[in-house]
């Protein structure tokens, strides 16, 4: 999921970057309340795939998760949720945008990579 | 018990300065200071945890835990809040408050901004007064600042707007591409430019060093100690007096009073949560206007039910901020050089004249953006949040996006204000303070006007698009909060005199934003440091 909303290019996803280790930090610290929501929410993620696309998610291929998590946006699912779907991906979202482009210091962006893809720090 | 002559509740911008006149001058001091030291080494420059993006906590303070206030809301419903979360109206808890992390703009107010009420009428609903001083009153105060503190400035552009007798201690912050490009464009329209002043060494100055024009700048310490706070100079003086007592963790929760009103003390919680009394002959309050007037709120007795200098059911109104209308430009070719802090330039010709609208704003180019926050709040309304797209549009246009924003001079409410609530205790069981009501329509009305004048700026400048929306009605305070122990003549309609002095209580003072009448359409710290200095000094005088 994570590496659907920041997919590899020339440089890296987010998982390559370090997100899943920003995420583990967080989980012990300040994101400790959202565990509980993040496996009800992967695990609805999965049913949603399977209902939607006879699959479950990690199975599919890069456009058909996209056209899943966009669905998840949108509120369009299939399946009775336990959450609101498109607070759940919003959330993460945001979560993974955190580790990916913050600072090293927080367990993500890895090398400062995000930061020399886009050209923060660089000086012409 | 240990006796001082002044206790000083707030070791920020307004007591830091109090500090350090008052302890050269031979007084013994108390600054209790409710934060702790924060220093480089212990600032990581967390980018999810500081005054700009705090989603997390504060670096700068206070502890998320244990801190919160109630919000009401337009249909009368309750929120409790917690310091990193929107709406708090957040200062830093600190020593050196939030000069220990600002962007260290040093505008002086104009002297229109002291006549307000004079110059526009008083609109229906809105408190709008003038101060009791002009800005004559306060130039001699300002320079002090300016030079005891350290400012970076160009003294004959300043002159041309500001009435001033000496120019500034060191030269203006460098010109990056950014600044470039938006004077380019201004020159374009027709639209003065000026350097922004800035409490930031571009020379060595009191003995430490120049800016290194790092990426990090607002929000955090100064990695060489080049940003000049009050921690670093009047603190540092005071302490050197050895008549300057600095304890930190200290969190004030009563002023003490004889029936008279005569101060005697503060009573406050110490870092291992025993309560601490100690009195003095002066007690100046200093914690930021939203603390400041809990406190007075907080220090109710038999003679003062409503608490200190509130007979007059002042304390607490007016709170006021800053309304910041940005608009976001799409450039054709990169504006980032890396060259910090970023603030060069600024036009100050839409601060008073606007037609249709009260007052107006200094507007300015942007501090260097945090990626995480370029992402979170600069992005165009109609990208996708996610997917290939958002990262290419993060790759391709970081470096030729920027923003022009400026702080409006709010038109104040009387609704809006700082009260107790009832039920809600902080973890020293004390009643939080209870925000309600918003700023006045007007501000909005203005506030939509500099937006637009910020989009035309943008596309002077080559923007190929520009995105972003004026304000809505809501409370502003934040770090530029005022406004809630306003100074005037009538105590009827204020709270403390032009020297600060609370109404009805003869060694009590207040030297921090509280006392703005009005906030300026300038970032308010340089105003707070010389008010300081002009009360303090006042203070030795009249002892």
């Amino acid at each position: 999921m994570m590496n659907r909303i920041i997919p590899q290019d020339d440089f890296p996803n987010a998982w390559d970057a370090g997100v899943g280790n920003y995420l583990s930090r967080q989980f012990e610290r300040d994101l400790q309340h959202q565990l509980e929501n993040y496996r009800l929410g992967l695990k609805a993620l999965e049913a949603e795939s399977q209902a939607f696309a006879g699959k479950g998610f990690t199975q599919l291929d890069a456009s058909s998760q996209d056209v899943i998590l966009s669905r998840l946006e949108a509120g369009q699912v299939t399946l009775s949720w336990l959450m609101n779907p498109t607070e759940f991906f919003r959330m993460v979202i945001e979560h993974v945008m955190e580790g990916y482009y913050s600072d090293p210091g927080n367990g993500g962006n890895r090398d400062s990579i995000a930061w020399q893809m886009i050209g923060f720090e660089s000086h012409e | 018990m240990m006796r001082y002559d002044v206790i000083i509740v707030g070791a920020g911008a307004g007591g830091g300065v109090a500090a350090g006149v008052l302890a050269e001058a031979g007084k013994r001091v108390l600054l209790l200071e409710r934060g702790g030291q924060l220093s480089f080494e212990h600032d990581p420059h967390d980018h999810l945890r500081h005054q700009r993006y705090s989603r997390y906590g504060h670096n700068a303070g206070p502890d998320i835990h244990g801190n919160p206030r109630v919000r009401v809301d337009a249909q009368g419903q309750t929120r409790i809040i917690q310091p990193h979360e929107d709406g708090y109206q957040n200062n830093a808890a600190t020593v050196g408050g939030g000069t220990r992390v600002y962007g260290a703009q040093a505008w002086r107010f104009l002297p229109q901004d002291f006549r307000m009420a004079s110059l526009y009428g008083i609109p229906a609903g809105s408190s709008l007064a003038d101060w009791p001083i002009s800005y004559a009153d306060l130039e001699p105060y300002y320079e002090r600042t300016e030079w005891e503190l350290g400012v970076a400035g160009d003294g004959v552009a300043s002159a041309r707007h500001w009435p001033r007798r000496t120019g500034f201690p060191m030269p203006p912050l460098p010109v990056n591409k950014q600044g470039q490009v938006l004077r380019a464009g201004a020159s374009r329209l027709g639209w003065e430019t000026l350097p922004i002043p800035a409490l930031i060494n571009t020379t060595p100055y009191n003995a430490r060093s120049a800016c290194i024009q790092c990426q990090h700048c607002v929000g955090f310490t100064c990695p060489v100690d080049a940003k000049n706070g009050t921690h670093n100079t009047s603190i540092a003086r005071a302490l050197a007096t050895g008549l300057c007592d600095l304890v930190t963790h200290a969190m004030v929760v009563r002023i003490n009073t004889e029936t008279s009103g005569h101060v005697s003390g503060v009573s406050y919680y110490d870092r291992d949560a025993q309560l601490q009394s100690v009195d003095a002959e002066a007690v100046i309050c200093a914690g930021g206007a939203v603390e400041t007037a809990r406190l007075l709120l907080n220090s109710s007795s038999p003679q003062h039910p409503n608490g200190l200098g509130n007979q007059h059911d002042q304390v607490g109104r007016h709170l006021q901020g800053h309304y910041y209308p940005a608009a976001i430009g799409l450039m054709s070719e990169p504006v980032y050089d890396g060259v910090g802090p970023g603030i060069s330039t600024a036009m100050i010709q839409f601060n008073h004249g606007n037609r249709g609208v009260l007052g107006g704003a200094m507007l300015a180019d942007e501090f260097i953006e945090l990626p995480v926050i370029f992402w979170a709040r600069q992005l165009p309304p109609d990208l996708p949040r996610w997917g290939m797209a958002n990262k290419r549009f993060m790759r391709e246009n970081y470096t030729r996006v920027m923003r022009v924003t400026g702080p409006v001079q709010e038109i104040p409410s009387p609704d809006a204000r700082v009260t107790l609530d009832p039920s809600v205790r902080d973890r020293w069981g004390m009643s939080v303070a209870r925000l309600s009501g918003t700023t006045h329509m007007e501000t909005v009305r203005t506030a939509a006007f500099m937006f637009e004048r910020a989009r035309e700026l943008l596309q002077a400048s080559g923007a190929i698009r520009v995105w972003g929306q004026p304000p809505g009605l809501y409370l502003s305070g934040g770090q530029h909060q005022a406004g809630t122990c306003r100074m005037g003549n009538d105590p009827h309609t204020s709270v403390v005199d032009q020297w600060g002095r609370v109404h009805g209580h003869d060694n009590l003072f207040v030297t921090d934003g509280s006392v703005h009448v009005t906030n300026g359409g300038f970032n308010p710290v340089l105003t707070i440091l010389a008010l300081a200095f002009r009360a303090a000094e006042h203070i030795v005088k009249d002892w």
